[in-house]
């Protein structure tokens, strides 16, 4: 088969392979600053919807919408930091996922997101290289960011708040950071993915969403974006590569994800992180 | 009305407590948040009812299917906690492997009961209602409103007055001490898991009854309400999480009553937002597990 | 006797593969070909007690089929049953894979209405026919010229519901409780609430209910308090069972009226004596007496131990309607498409199926009442 006929049959799955991997590095920030900041999927929600809002109801050409769709999340993000701002683990946890239900239930009792009946129409003109290439650029911006001090702080305050406190961290503003940074990214992921399946229902981008992308992340490794990244691209294609299975898939894919955790902890990075990092 | 609507809130909150019970004592004791703990509620359920169809009584039935809840519990802890408790793995990981039994559980539930949904009385339960005043309910409610208050008072007393429930408090204070002052960790961990899972299934068990419905998804609305009703209660504390039982069926259910239904689980979550925010220990979070 | 019996075997045999399998023998223009239909359905997920219904159903045409209880013209036809886990990624992938494989020539399905929305516009792109037996929400057929259905809309069920229950009762006062979270539960809500006050009744309350909730008693309480006539359900069984025996708990002794989402056996079967003259208003009876359907409904029963409800129905009647149309030589997907929009009557379990200018099934509703232990046309 070549490459042109397995596009034509796989595209769909390529394109939410794409996405995918954007919302499970969105979680990756929050999750390296060492925040359990489970809001990445109501911040693609609320970008996703803002997106194609902005477009249908507003005639935003496609570049507009998408940006105003990140600023609507990265805005949410910064609105949620304050509050929380006190949380630690499970506490800040829960605490995002009420905030993701809260989002849910504005979207199912609100006319203009279309309610329960869901938003359909919206223009299609989200591509796979406008997804894969916004990846890219992701990445890329975070292999930079890699390198400044900024991460070095974040790492500290993951391995122990009270101790980079004391070297001089301002961990209020990496918190904060990690948080608005990741949920713009969720915000481009979940404008992408208006833009490219043309139909959206409050569901999307529910608990059971989130918590796909906590398993993408924690699969692949909590501090590695790489990892994140393997996550979510392995977990996307499983249900389809274990299709066969039919009747047992739902028992195969919980005891791969069991078996998988249990043999590395740390994900699935740790197969190929330099060692005593 | 409103009486009747506080006691429909009655009803519904002694259920959610008793979910909350289990939730709470895991983390109390462990910093884990049980993902498969709405599973063991669920198969429990059914269980029990396999049970009755065989042609046990149902108080038996009951009893067998929270023993067995309490017994998976322990089997979680084997298979999903324990290993990774001895890997130094954290907290985030467990809860991973917590959803990862969950699926599991589902999945066998299926396969050995199917997709419909299954009921204890087949022909509608023939509760005769009991009119008191303004209100109306069910001896049936009744008795599933005194077991839950009942198991609630169970497990206070085996925290307050036992070795055992010592022991758990001590471990939910300070495992290392504990430890050092030789309480078995292992064995009380285990004993831990299995009275949240057994008072897990038990809610599962009430809920099935209480509806005369049991299906695979008799959990998926309870797992998340559950965490709001121990943020609201309080993480680790018993009172806590009755209490936070309670309040929650009390908003849920005032909530339908002044016509904001299809806002109910926003205001849920936002009470709980809420005191999150301005409390994070909760109402009780100053009493936790540790003083029971 | 060792010799007779020998004989009387073989000959036995001879004769079982001389006769074909199965009754109906005709041969149409695509005997001798293969065609499997592809099918979308939520076998398992929080869709899974609809999906697996359909999911039998179309196993049981496969068996039919191969036994010439459907007559597919002499070609073999078989429906090719992929679970979609009520996740609308797989929903999506599974039609892009039916759509491009080159062999499967058109797709039954999805089981939900918000999937449909999700998958449908692949099939038109494709140019690719599908039909939907389950997706009953407005704007499904509209999504393109190739999409068809062959379940009828809440649009075309309750008005006719509703009409003929005042005509009986004369309801003055009427409460609504539907459920807010989904596109089939809501529009039943706006669509009781419109020809309730057409019938120049009076709406004295709305409640609304999540899917998956269990307990009802606040609303129900608060409908007892405005004294109704008539309580309208918006929802699927297995929330309407349960309003329905809570609203007997609590002592309600106002008539109730459902839509299509309580066509299920469950109805009677669970719902205790507070569901006795509940009326529904459906697009199948169990009784009816439709060429075929007594037997269908035997052997659903047969071969699964349980009774078809109206997705089962529906899904079969979607089978017999393809297995029609490769009667008549459809093989390929433009084919199907040609013939799909060029069917006349095919006789099938829900009645004769033909489709309107917008691809709907032309058909009206039959309104039904619980009676003992089953369902009953309304008098």
């Amino acid at each position: 088969m070549n490459l042109g006929t397995f596009y034509a049959q796989h595209s769909r799955l390529i394109d939410q392979i794409g996405i995918n991997a954007l919302l499970a590095l969105s979680l990756s920030v929050s999750l390296q600053a060492g925040q359990l900041a489970l809001a990445q999927a109501a911040f693609a929600g609320i970008a996703a919807y803002v997106s194609a809002i902005a477009a249908m109801q507003f005639g935003f050409p496609l570049a507009a919408a998408i940006a105003v769709a990140i600023a609507a999340a990265a805005l949410a993000a910064a609105a949620l930091a304050y509050p929380v701002r006190k949380l630690r683990g499970i506490f800040l946890a829960i605490a995002t996922i009420g905030f993701g239900e809260i989002v849910r239930v504005v979207a199912n009792n609100v006319d203009i997101t279309g309610g329960a009946e869901g938003l359909s129409g919206i223009p299609n003109d989200v591509t796979t290289p406008i997804i894969y290439g916004a990846l890219l650029l992701v990445a890329l911006a975070l292999v930079a960011l890699a390198r400044t001090k900024f991460a070095l702080a974040v790492k500290l305050t993951r391995e122990d708040e009270n101790a980079a406190r004391g070297v001089g961290v301002d961990v209020g503003m990496v918190r904060f950071a990690s948080l608005v940074i990741g949920g713009a990214i969720a915000g481009l992921a979940g404008a992408l993915y208006a833009h490219a399946f043309y139909f959206l229902t409050p569901t999307d981008f529910g608990f059971a969403r989130m918590e796909q992308i906590l398993v993408w992340c924690v699969i692949g490794g909590v501090t590695s974006p790489a990892g994140a990244v393997v996550g979510a691209v392995l977990l996307s294609i499983l249900p389809e590569v274990i299709r066969p299975l039919a009747d047992y898939r739902e028992l195969t894919s919980g005891l791969i994800l069991l078996g998988v955790i249990l043999f590395v902890p740390n994900g699935l990075s740790m197969l190929w992180a330099k060692r005593g990092v | 009305m409103l009486a009747q609507q506080l006691l429909n809130a009655l009803f519904l909150g002694a259920v959610y407590a008793l979910f909350a019970l289990g939730y709470t004592l895991i983390f109390g004791v462990l910093d884990i948040l049980n993902l498969a703990h709405a599973a063991i509620y669920m198969i429990a359920a059914f269980a029990a009812y396999s049970l009755v169809a065989d042609g046990l009584p149902l108080p038996l039935a009951a009893g067998l299917a929270i023993v067995m809840a309490g017994v998976i519990g322990i089997l979680l802890d084997r298979v999903a906690f324990a290993p990774l408790r001895r890997r130094n793995a954290g907290t985030l990981v467990p809860l991973i492997s917590s959803i990862g039994v969950a699926i599991v559980i589902g999945a066998i539930a299926r396969a050995v009961y199917g997709i419909d949904e299954r009921h204890f009385v087949e022909g509608g339960l023939d509760a005769t209602p009991i009119h008191l005043g303004p209100v109306t309910f069910t001896s049936l409610e009744a008795i599933i409103l005194a077991t839950a208050i009942g198991l609630m008072f169970g497990l206070s007393y085996v925290l307050r007055a036992t070795v055992l429930g010592r022991n758990i408090r001590a471990v939910a204070q300070d495992r290392v001490a504990a430890a050092l002052l030789g309480v078995d960790l292992e064995r009380t961990i285990a004993a831990t898991f299995f009275i949240a899972s057994a008072l897990g299934g038990a809610a599962g068990i009430l809920t099935g009854l209480e509806y005369n419905a049991v299906s695979l998804d008799l959990g998926s609305q309870i797992e998340l309400k559950g965490l709001a009703v121990i943020i609201l209660g309080g993480m680790g504390s018993i009172t806590g999480a009755v209490i936070g039982g309670f309040a929650i069926g009390i908003v849920e259910t005032l909530a339908v009553a002044y016509g904001l239904s299809a806002w109910r689980d926003a205001l849920t979550f936002g009470v709980m937002f809420l005191i999150l925010v301005a409390r994070p220990a909760g109402i009780f979070g100053a009493r936790a597990l540790r003083s029971a | 006797m060792k010799f007779v019996a020998r004989v009387a075997l073989v000959s036995a045999a001879m004769i079982a593969l001389a006769v074909p399998a199965g009754a109906a023998a005709t041969k149409g223009p695509a005997a001798g070909k293969t065609v499997t239909v592809g099918v979308i359905a939520d076998v398992t997920g929080s869709a899974a007690v609809y999906g697996t219904m359909q999911k039998n159903a179309y196993d049981l045409a496969t068996a039919d089929a191969a036994a010439g209880i459907i007559d597919a013209g002499g070609a073999t036809l078989s429906f090719n049953v992929q679970d979609a886990a009520s996740d609308g990624a797989q929903v999506v992938n599974l039609m892009q894979k039916f759509t491009t494989d080159g062999t499967t020539p058109l797709v039954l399905g999805p089981t939900l209405s918000g999937e449909a929305f999700k998958a449908f516009p692949l099939a038109k792109a494709a140019n690719f026919p599908v039909i939907g037996t389950s997706t009953t929400a407005e704007g499904v057929t509209a999504i393109g010229p190739t999409v068809f259905r062959v379940s009828l809309a809440e649009s075309q069920a309750i008005p006719p519901t509703v009409a003929k229950v005042q005509s009986i009762w004369h309801g003055k006062n009427v409460a609504i409780i539907y459920g807010d979270d989904n596109a089939f539960t809501k529009t039943d809500g706006a669509l009781f609430q419109r020809e309730f006050e057409k019938s120049g009744a009076t709406v004295v309350d709305t409640e609304t209910f999540h899917i998956g909730d269990k307990d009802f008693q606040a609303q129900l309480t608060r409908i007892a308090s405005k004294k109704p006539d008539i309580i309208a359900i918006g929802g699927l069984f297995p929330e309407a069972t349960k309003i329905i025996e809570q609203a007997g708990k609590l002592g309600i002794k106002a008539h109730m009226v459902g839509g299509n989402g309580l066509n299920s056996t469950a109805m009677y079967a669970t719902a205790g004596p507070a569901a006795q003259g509940v009326v529904v208003g459906a697009a199948w009876f169990i009784g009816n007496k439709y060429t075929g359907n007594e037997a269908f409904v035997k052997r659903f029963k047969a071969k699964y131990g349980s009774l078809p409800d109206q997705f089962a129905a529906q899904a079969y009647a979607a089978a017999q309607v393809v297995a029609a149309l490769v009667k008549s030589g459809a093989t390929t997907k433009d084919e199907f498409s040609a013939g799909l929009r060029g069917l006349r009557i095919v006789q099938t379990v829900l009645g004769p199926i033909a489709f309107d200018s917008n691809r709907d099934v032309k058909a009206a509703p039959v309104v039904l009442q619980i009676v003992k232990d089953g369902f009953a046309y309304l008098q």
